[in-house]
């Protein structure tokens, strides 16, 4: 009955979540000064053209009519035909998110996995060494843009030592001849069984989920850092202090397990950002995914493309903060 | 374990890590019976050459389909022979009678029959998409269209139009891409609710060009596979693989290292470094865009005042934009038909001088300081170039407010007249003279969407002499008529003509055979070999 209650209640959180995200996205590109018909049909087009563009994509109705009318298409799974690819959203998603969720994904581990290391041991001596590495790291990871660091780092591996592919998901070799079974260029590369596909597209990967890891590092060390320093100064900290524990021992048995909750939220919230931040990172490393798709819809007023986008970046939001809802959860237990 | 042991043990699995990485990246220049481009492919919509009307989809047209003549691809004002091997005009100059070329078949096997030909412009015209104001220039729409073409047997079909215009002209239109032919049995296979195989055309092909659409996946590539029954043999190369590199400068990483063999878009810095990079060569190729002011002459009664116009011709920078802020991608250039057209005119008579610009804007009592709304496409080089205007302008007190825009919002307000002045840049839609001519000098009663019209400036006059020109059949002749035209727009007209565009391609340096002309649509890839 408890696990009944709970999944009424997240699907109830996600449709008012979505209905809402769709209401604002909705309004926004309608009070963009971008015209969808003059980008579909251009400058030089005749006047019976331009109003066949418009009558097509009903932009000639009422708005709230526009508006019933996306609602009730998207209800059903359909969210129309994209006005910058000529293809359904509901394809074009499911070629471009997967790319996306692969890169952030291999990304986030690496990132959480290091800034978590990092964050912990730069707390356990703060002012240490470490603990300058750390926040010169955090710091940089912060403070440097994300495409020139992209681009650097194509500069220096790709075209000066030739240690990583340049950009792209995989080599031309492999790019047309490898099947796209799952969107996720490891797994369809390790399912084709051709020799050096799989290693090729891990080569690919490396560079743009190093730069995103970076981004992701940075927030998570400094975080980190933080939630163990206040920690440390808590009485339950000192008194095991005054026991006689060692400082790992503090950290790792009694400090660690009190903050694991926060530490999960903070990396949750990065993999979320990552989900729907890494535009620039794909369009440094020329990867197809959603957020590249969603950026070049906003610049083509496209709105299907933008409000499927939305929706879908919206409920791997929501999954991800019940998912993280549930673990906390779950840690607060194993404590009590 | 000490703190230095720990970082050298770090340090060194650090690089281990990279240098194993580096050992799967192996290095190496393209497939050698592969082309690679490396461009940007965001803009492309649709390769259905009755609705494609993108750089990207204009650019592969010429390489999927043949039309019924083409220009020749050495000298564009040339018209050939493509799909029909011979034409005769009929007597009364309004038809045009086309034998079929015989052989001629589609990458399918089908043979390319008159039905082909009447399905593939008929659709052109019945779908109404972007291209089709070019066949609406011969007077066919969706209701007259089907009595406009006709099979005479089974290796004639003759067209017929309506427009007043003439032979030549009506050729001309047919070689623009819209009036490519597709195969009418592949297509009708696909067709959905009546659609005319729209939705299944604008991601394959359906030609009897050079190459066919292997695959295309938005964002991502277009691959083009050699079509082996291709008009004059196979393509050289078995593959054309078009990526999309989003970002220019992994564009041009990617040419440096041999990874691409040609790179499109790339800035003028860029273009600088590569042509002292060794293994690649820049092709600069004039093209037929032309970048110009346009001036709203109903926004105010300063804009629709022709000395203000005038005014505006002297404080433009010309060899500064071209020279230093452009470096060889656009020549000055101030007439409205480009280089390399027939009639285009070649003097440059005007220059910055500030003072007479000001003793012309005095001496129609202008008031200065002026404040003018200048909204301009929010990329480069657009906005470099508004900012060379403004300070020029400045000088006389002009003050033009640069507001950066997404284009399509530029253009809508074109669309409705909701602007002052703006920078535009135009592209002949078809290789011939009235395709800019009907643009720029072309509004009786404000009744087309001309460009002359989102000017507000109403012509009748020059309306008729240009009416005339593309009804005039002596080549010389019609030559001479758009020279007088051009003259008169730059003697008074709400447009400054500043620049001419030339388009630099960076190509690796063992690849021959590549073409590219002064149209859009002139990329030739089928006799590219390495």
């Amino acid at each position: 009955m408890h696990f009944v209650w709970v999944a009424l209640r997240w699907l109830i959180s996600l449709a008012l979540t979505l209905l809402g995200l769709v209401v604002v996205t909705f309004a926004m590109t309608r009070l963009s000064p971008v015209d969808p018909a003059t980008q579909m049909v251009g400058s030089h087009a005749s006047a019976s053209s331009y109003q066949a563009a418009r009558e097509a994509l009903g932009l000639d109705q009422p708005l709230p009519i526009q508006f019933l009318h996306y609602l009730r298409m998207a209800a059903s799974g359909d969210f129309g035909q994209s006005i910058s690819t000529g293809q359904p959203v509901a394809s074009d998603i499911a070629r471009t998110f997967p790319a996306t969720l692969e890169l952030a994904t291999v990304a986030i581990i690496m990132g959480a996995a290091l800034g978590l290391c990092l964050g912990i041991f730069a707390a356990m001596r703060p002012g240490g060494v470490f603990d300058a590495v750390a926040r010169l790291i955090s710091l940089v990871g912060y403070s440097v843009p994300i495409f020139w660091l992209g681009l650097l780092m194509l500069l220096l591996f790709y075209a000066r030592l030739h240690w990583a592919p340049g950009p792209g998901r995989l080599d031309v070799l492999f790019q047309y001849t490898v099947p796209a079974r799952t969107g996720f260029v490891l797994l369809d590369t390790w399912l084709s069984g051709k020799p050096g596909a799989f290693r090729d597209a891990l080569a690919h990967l490396a560079l743009p989920a190093t730069v995103l890891m970076f981004y992701a590092l940075a927030g998570i060390a400094r975080l980190t850092r933080a939630l163990v320093l206040t920690e440390l100064g808590q009485e339950y900290a000192l008194t095991a202090y005054a026991k006689g524990a060692a400082v790992h021992r503090v950290v790792f048995v009694h400090v660690l397990p009190n903050i694991a909750g926060q530490l999960i939220t903070i990396c949750a919230l990065a993999y979320a950002s990552l989900l729907e931040g890494a535009v620039l990172t794909e369009t440094v490393f020329a990867w197809p995914g959603i957020g590249r798709y969603l950026t070049t819809a906003m610049f083509a007023g496209d709105m299907p493309a933008i409000l499927g986008g939305t929706i879908v970046i919206g409920a791997s939001f929501v999954l991800l903060n019940t998912l993280t809802d549930l673990a906390v959860g779950r840690t607060a237990r194993g404590r009590a | 374990m000490s703190l230095a042991q720990t970082r050298s043990r770090l340090l060194g699995a650090i690089f281990g890590a990279s240098l194993a990485l580096g050992a799967v990246a192996a290095h190496a220049d393209t497939p050698p019976n592969v082309l690679v481009v490396a461009q940007s492919i965001d803009d492309a919509v649709s390769f259905d050459p009755a609705e494609g009307f993108e750089l990207t989809t204009v650019q592969s047209f010429n390489n999927l389909y043949q039309r019924l003549v083409q220009t020749n691809r050495d000298d564009a004002t040339k018209i050939e022979p493509a799909l029909a091997s011979a034409w005769e005009a009929g007597a009364d100059g309004k038809s045009l009678t086309l034998a079929l070329d015989g052989k001629a078949a589609f990458a399918s096997g089908n043979p390319v029959r008159p039905e082909d030909v009447i399905f593939s412009l008929s659709r052109a015209v019945k779908l109404n998409k972007a291209p089709a104001f070019i066949l609406n220039e011969l007077g066919w729409t969706a209701e007259t269209v089907d009595k406009a073409i006709e099979k005479i047997d089974d290796s004639h079909v003759k067209l017929t139009w309506s427009a007043d215009v003439g032979p030549a002209f009506a050729l001309a239109i047919l070689t623009a891409p819209i009036a490519s032919v597709v195969d009418e049995k592949v297509v009708a296979a696909a067709v959905k609710d009546g659609d005319f195989g729209n939705d299944w055309l604008k991601t394959h092909s359906a030609g009897s060009g050079a190459f066919v659409i292997a695959t295309y996946t938005a964002h991502e590539a277009l691959v083009l596979q050699a079509n082996k029954r291709a008009p004059g043999g196979a393509p050289k190369l078995e593959n054309v693989i078009i990526r999309n590199v989003p970002d220019v400068g992994a564009r041009r990483l990617l040419i440096e290292q041999g990874d691409a063999d040609i790179a499109r878009g790339l800035s003028a810095d860029q273009i600088d470094a590569l042509t002292k990079v060794k293994g690649v060569k820049v092709l600069a190729v004039p093209s037929a865009r032309t970048d110009y002011l346009l001036i709203n002459s109903k926004a105010n009664a300063t804009l629709g005042n022709p000395a203000f116009w005038e005014a505006a011709r002297y404080l433009v920078d010309y060899e500064g934009i071209a020279k230093d802020l452009l470096r060889g991608q656009s020549q000055v250039h101030q007439a409205f038909l480009p280089v390399g057209f027939p009639g285009a005119l070649t003097d440059t008579p005007f220059k910055l001088d500030v003072e007479k610009a000001k003793k012309i804007l005095a001496d129609a009592k202008i008031a200065v300081p002026v404040k003018v709304e200048f909204p301009v496409f929010n990329d480069q080089p657009f906005l470099s170039i508004a900012q060379s205007l403004q300070s020029t302008f400045a000088k006389a007190g002009i003050d033009l407010d640069i507001q950066p825009g997404v284009a399509s919002d530029i253009y809508a307000k074109g669309r409705s007249g909701n602007y002052q002045v703006t920078l535009r840049y135009w592209i002949p839609d078809y290789f011939d003279p009235h395709s800019n001519a009907s643009a720029f000098a072309i509004n009786k009663d404000n009744s087309a969407n001309t460009v002359a019209k989102q000017a507000g400036w109403v012509i009748p006059k020059l309306t008729d002499e240009t009416l005339a020109a593309v009804k005039e059949q002596d080549p010389a002749k019609r030559a001479t008529l758009y020279q007088d035209l051009q003259r008169e727009v730059q003697k008074s007209s709400p447009y400054v003509f500043i620049l001419q565009g030339s388009d630099q391609v960076v190509l690796r340096d063992n690849l021959k055979g590549y073409k590219q002309g002064l149209n859009a649509d002139q990329v030739y890839y089928d006799r590219v070999e390495k």
